[in-house]
């Protein structure tokens, strides 16, 4: 068996992964009762991937929100005007540090990735290809879709029908279990299917789903490089042991890619680091 | 890119994003957005 790299200080990420969880989510009594909460708190977006359909929920799914207002929601197609404002300002002030520290289906692959298992993979054969795929996650399930559903009258938020493992684990699995499980049919089964094999692959690979489907991942990635949240690297103290380039979640030398929009800001690397020449900083420092 | 660059990219995306969420706010996107978000969306979840 082999086990995922440990870094010491990992305890207070997962800690923080926690806390970020139970805010976004604080009425777990709603997972007993079948219903969400209704509070006027839902209509700010959160910073992660946390469906709106989760019965603890106090916030809105950016992503669920971008697909309803372009597709029209209860309203007219419209320029998502709402929510890109504070995927905006999300991305300048934090960029993927929620995806490291905030967002709740990161925290749960990070808890399957700490299972020992008969081996752990660092990359794929095609990575940086299949990197990619967010993208056309974003541009065909988010964007394109939904838009062209519209267009023809439907309002479907395709993402969130055929893919969000997010939306499965945290909604569609209490309410099926609660109040709606005469009501489950073709894709319930489907995206179960789906959050399983994320779920295989998490035991394998650390983060499969951000590295190469989270269609929100993409959108804070275009910020890392301006982002106030950032990696700095001191190259003229570096000892080029290679030590964070195997405790990064994300596949990535950070030494090289410092400003990669695959980065999620963890601070492993700076946590292996012997010499601190990595650090996950927050301003306008020089990079 | 320098330090310049990078403010100056930074200020224009904030203030963007700022004048974004305002004009949302009040051209009723954020209550188009609580209305979606109160009510269980089955399509969201796999259900419908």
């Amino acid at each position: 068996m082999a086990k995922a790299k440990r870094v010491k200080g990992e305890w207070k990420r997962l800690s923080v992964q926690a806390a970020a969880f139970l805010l976004q989510n604080p009425m777990l009594h709603r997972f007993f009762l079948g219903s969400i909460e209704t509070g006027k708190t839902k209509s700010v977006c959160m910073p992660g991937l946390n469906c709106y359909s989760c019965p603890a929920a106090v916030g809105a799914c950016p992503i669920g929100s971008l697909q309803a207002t372009l597709s029209g929601g209860y309203k007219k197609p419209a320029f998502p005007f709402y929510v890109l404002g504070f995927l905006l300002l999300f991305g300048l002030t934090l960029g993927r540090w929620i995806c490291g520290w905030l967002c709740p289906f990161g925290w749960v692959q990070d808890l399957v990735y700490r299972i020992p298992f008969f081996k752990k993979i660092r990359t794929f054969p095609y990575e940086k290809y299949l990197r990619w795929l967010k993208y056309a996650v974003l541009g065909v399930l988010v964007i394109g879709l939904p838009l062209y559903s519209a267009l023809k009258g439907v309002l479907t938020p395709y993402f969130c029908k055929l893919l969000c493992p997010s939306g499965t684990l945290f909604g569609g699995i209490p309410l099926a279990l609660t109040q709606y499980g005469q009501a489950v049919g073709f894709f319930f089964w489907w995206k179960i299917g789906v959050l399983l094999a994320l779920l295989l692959l998490a035991l394998l690979i650390s983060r499969p789903f951000c590295r190469y489907l989270c269609p929100l991942g993409a959108i804070y990635g275009m910020f890392n490089r301006i982002s106030l949240t950032h990696l700095e690297f001191a190259s003229e103290t570096c000892v080029h042991c290679g030590k964070c380039d195997t405790v990064c979640p994300m596949g990535i030398d950070p030494t090289k890619q410092f400003n990669s929009a695959e980065c999620i800001r963890c601070g492993r690397c700076s946590r292996a680091c012997p010499t601190d020449s990595l650090a996950v900083r927050f301003g306008l420092h020089d990079r | 890119m320098t330090r310049r660059v990078r403010i100056g990219i930074l200020a224009a995306l904030a203030i963007a994003g700022t004048v974004f969420l305002l004009y949302g706010v009040f051209s009723g996107q954020g209550a188009s957005v609580l209305m979606k978000a109160t009510r269980i969306c089955l399509e969201c979840i796999g259900i419908g």
